[in-house]
């Protein structure tokens, strides 16, 4: 039985359709929790249809199209250029609005019309006339990096996806998702799918693990193309600033759970929760299946992982007899499915916020919905 | 109408403040102090038979010249009641020398100059340029900072840094001073017409190749020299004391912002580093201090604080542009 940390506040109830489940244990003040009246009141509101569908945020300005770096101008002429006010919310025009680059190179001859089109959008994301957002996301890095992650997502990985009608077209929103396998590549495939399904095309800006930013190389990687560290003024920034956010709040539980668990989601942190409250952001569940089985753990070394100075050490099927290639994942097929949106933001308000239980309440609702979704879609 | 003194005026992020409250009609005298002599910008608005601007040389990081000055008929008869401290910051790009001339004397003038504003009853604001760069960085490429953030008190911090965060700490202790209101701006990279950086430490000094870290190159938040002038005239009309980050919404990282301004950065392992570290302290040199923050995490610094309360909004956008060589460069434009 796993002890219930009750500092990060993970979870209180058992996975649905397991009567004691084997990794979350049982909550030790569940009978209390049953027996409070704030309690079963959110539970009739959460049950209770939503007053009215969420209104998508109005849009102040649009910069225009660019699809890399800026061509550079004499200095003479910078003063004369107009420049566009500096933007309220980040947004991207729809696909029919997006003018077709032209082709550059290599990689834009692996792409169609359609793909470079939603790329282009991205360079919208930039709010500056650097071609570097404030978080480092780079539209030129990621226009080169996507041709690979495209492959792997249509090759590889095969992924296949639906429910696509609930990914938001505009405005702020927290896509929440299980998380698994060794390497993020979770993620990756998802920032490709939603940007590949959405108009106007959209790109999730993943939030990630803190240890990740320490990391040499990589901690360059992600913010070029548009993952951001998981610190509260970051999140809260991306939403204000009407962005798509991508979270696992299972953190390193998901990546680190042992194969006996695959498919069952962890304790989630809280701190997403709070966020879309105050952010009015709606919350979009999405069960990312195939990830726990492109590395499956079969045991991890913590005394060693503690002595190296990492998360965790993983003993898989491959690693580490095959040395570093025994991370890479195996050529799982992946399937992604986006569920309804959970607009507790119209209920709670950002008042709700404030209220730890609530907050903590919700956050449970959310992982429910995860669980709910992948065990509908794993038969 | 207030009576401004403005500090370092001779520097050019001074001579951009001086050159803004000039035209402030809220603003009635200037006096401009300078360890130079006046930069020639000024010649316009010292000519006529009685100027608003008046020039001033002193050294502010000795004690005497600052009392001279805080006790003369001038700073009486000017009836100053504001006063803006823009402290010694770094070289223009093409400068042959540096024009910090130490990092000591950037504190004893915060400190002195705190002092004797606290000594003269007449003033009654106080708004210090600071920098951003005070900050200590979580791990990350690029993190958002706000005014609650913590300093960093890291003893590895570059020196240049640290003595930016004495004087912030310096004017820190006087923010709830109930006679004198005390403002600090913290404003990331400035970025100057014609492409010249300052308050930058990773960029400070003269042009040349810069170690780094390999595998970071961290993001460099930038403001226009224009708007930081901007956020010290807010600053100066408004009613609030506290600290204020002061930014733009540009960004770049830290090898083409040293690429564009003539101190391109070479990025070495860690151990390289801190052995040139090591081989630079012998010297007598500031090594590059091989685990300082700065070096591999960058910030954004929210700025909501100052459009809330000061009204403040940078409306300067700094872009790239080719130069007369046919360089690239940064160059700020307004709207």
């Amino acid at each position: 039985m796993k002890e219930l940390d009750l500092a990060t506040a993970d979870v209180w109830e058992d996975a649905p359709g397991g009567e004691g489940g084997p990794l979350l244990g049982r909550d030790p003040f569940a009978d209390v929790v049953e027996a409070d009246p704030f309690v079963a009141r959110l539970e009739q509101l959460a049950l209770a249809p939503p007053a009215r569908a969420p209104r998508p945020a109005r849009l102040h300005a649009v910069a225009p199209a660019r699809t890399s770096l800026p061509a550079p101008v004499p200095a003479r002429e910078v003063r004369r250029v107009p420049t566009p006010l500096r933007r309220r919310r980040a947004a991207t025009p729809s696909l029919a609005e997006i003018d077709l680059p032209e082709v550059q190179g290599l990689v834009d001859r692996l792409l169609g019309e359609e793909d470079r089109r939603r790329i282009a959008a991205i360079a919208h994301l930039v709010d500056g006339d650097t071609p570097f957002d404030r978080f480092g996301l780079s539209p030129e890095v990621f226009r080169q990096a996507f041709p690979i992650f495209h492959a792997l997502y249509r090759w590889y990985f095969r992924v296949a996806s639906s429910g696509h009608e609930h990914l938001p077209a505009e405005g702020p929103a927290l896509l929440v998702a299980n998380h698994g396998g060794l390497l993020p590549f979770d993620g990756a495939m998802a920032i490709v799918d939603v940007l590949l399904h959405s108009d106007p095309p959209r790109l999730a800006r993943t939030i990630v693990d803190r240890w990740a930013g320490g990391l040499p190389w990589v901690n360059v990687f992600y913010a070029r193309v548009g993952q951001v560290i998981g610190t509260r003024e970051n999140f809260s920034d991306l939403l204000d600033d009407g962005q798509l956010v991508l979270v696992f709040p299972e953190g390193m539980d998901g990546v680190r759970k042992p194969i006996t668990q695959r498919y069952r989601v962890q304790g989630f942190h809280l701190g997403f929760v709070e966020q879309a409250l105050r952010a009015r952001a709606p919350i979009v569940p999405v069960a990312i299946l195939g990830s726990d089985d492109q590395a499956p753990i079969l045991a991890d070394v913590k005394p060693l992982a503690k002595l190296l100075g990492l998360p965790f050490l993983p003993v898989t099927p491959t690693f580490p007899w095959l040395g570093p290639l025994g991370l890479l994942p195996y050529p799982v097929r992946y399937r992604i499915v986006y569920g309804e949106p959970l607009c507790y933001h119209e209920r709670f308000g950002p008042e709700g916020a404030e209220d730890a239980r609530l907050v903590r309440y919700l956050a449970n609702q959310v992982r429910r919905a995860v669980q709910v979704l992948i065990d509908r879609n794993r038969s | 109408m207030r009576n401004v003194l403005v500090t370092h005026a001779d520097e050019p992020i001074g001579r951009r403040v001086v050159k803004t409250l000039f035209h402030d009609p809220d603003v009635g005298r200037l006096l401009a102090i300078g360890e130079g002599p006046p930069p020639r910008a000024f010649d316009r608005f010292l000519a006529g038979a009685e100027p608003r601007l008046a020039y001033v040389r002193a050294d502010l990081a000795r004690h005497r010249p600052v009392s001279v000055l805080f006790h003369s008929p001038g700073f009486r008869e000017a009836e100053i009641d504001t006063v803006v401290h823009v402290p010694r910051h770094g070289a223009a790009a093409d400068a042959h020398a540096p024009i910090v001339a130490g990092v000591a004397e950037r504190t004893a003038e915060a400190r002195l100059l705190l002092q004797h504003c606290l000594e003269a009853n007449e003033v009654r604001s106080l708004v210090a340029l600071g920098s951003a760069f005070v900050y200590r960085l979580p791990p990350g490429n690029a993190n958002r900072l706000d005014e609650q953030s913590e300093l960093d008190l890291d003893p590895d911090v570059l020196p240049e840094t640290r003595s930016w965060i004495d004087c912030d700490m310096i004017f820190h202790g006087e923010l709830h001073n109930d006679r004198m209101r005390v403002v600090l701006l913290r404003v990331p990279t400035v970025v100057a017409e014609g492409g010249f950086v300052y308050l930058n430490p990773l960029l400070a000094g003269p042009p040349g190749v810069r170690l780094r870290r390999l595998g970071f190159d961290p993001i460099c938040a930038l403001v226009s020299d224009k708007d930081v002038a901007r956020a010290v005239q807010a600053a100066l009309h408004s009613p609030h004391p506290g600290i204020y980050n002061v930014a733009g919404c540009e960004a770049v990282p830290l090898s083409l912002l040293g690429r564009w301004t003539g101190r391109p950065s070479l990025p070495v392992p860690r151990a390289l580093l801190a052995a040139a570290d090591r081989a630079a302290q012998l010297f007598g040199h500031d090594g590059a201090r091989a685990n300082a923050s700065h070096l591999r995490f960058g910030f954004t610094l929210d700025t909501r604080r100052a459009e809330r309360e000061l009204g403040f909004r940078a409306t300067n956008r700094i872009g790239l542009a080719r130069a007369g060589d046919g360089s690239l460069r940064l160059e700020t434009a307004s709207l």
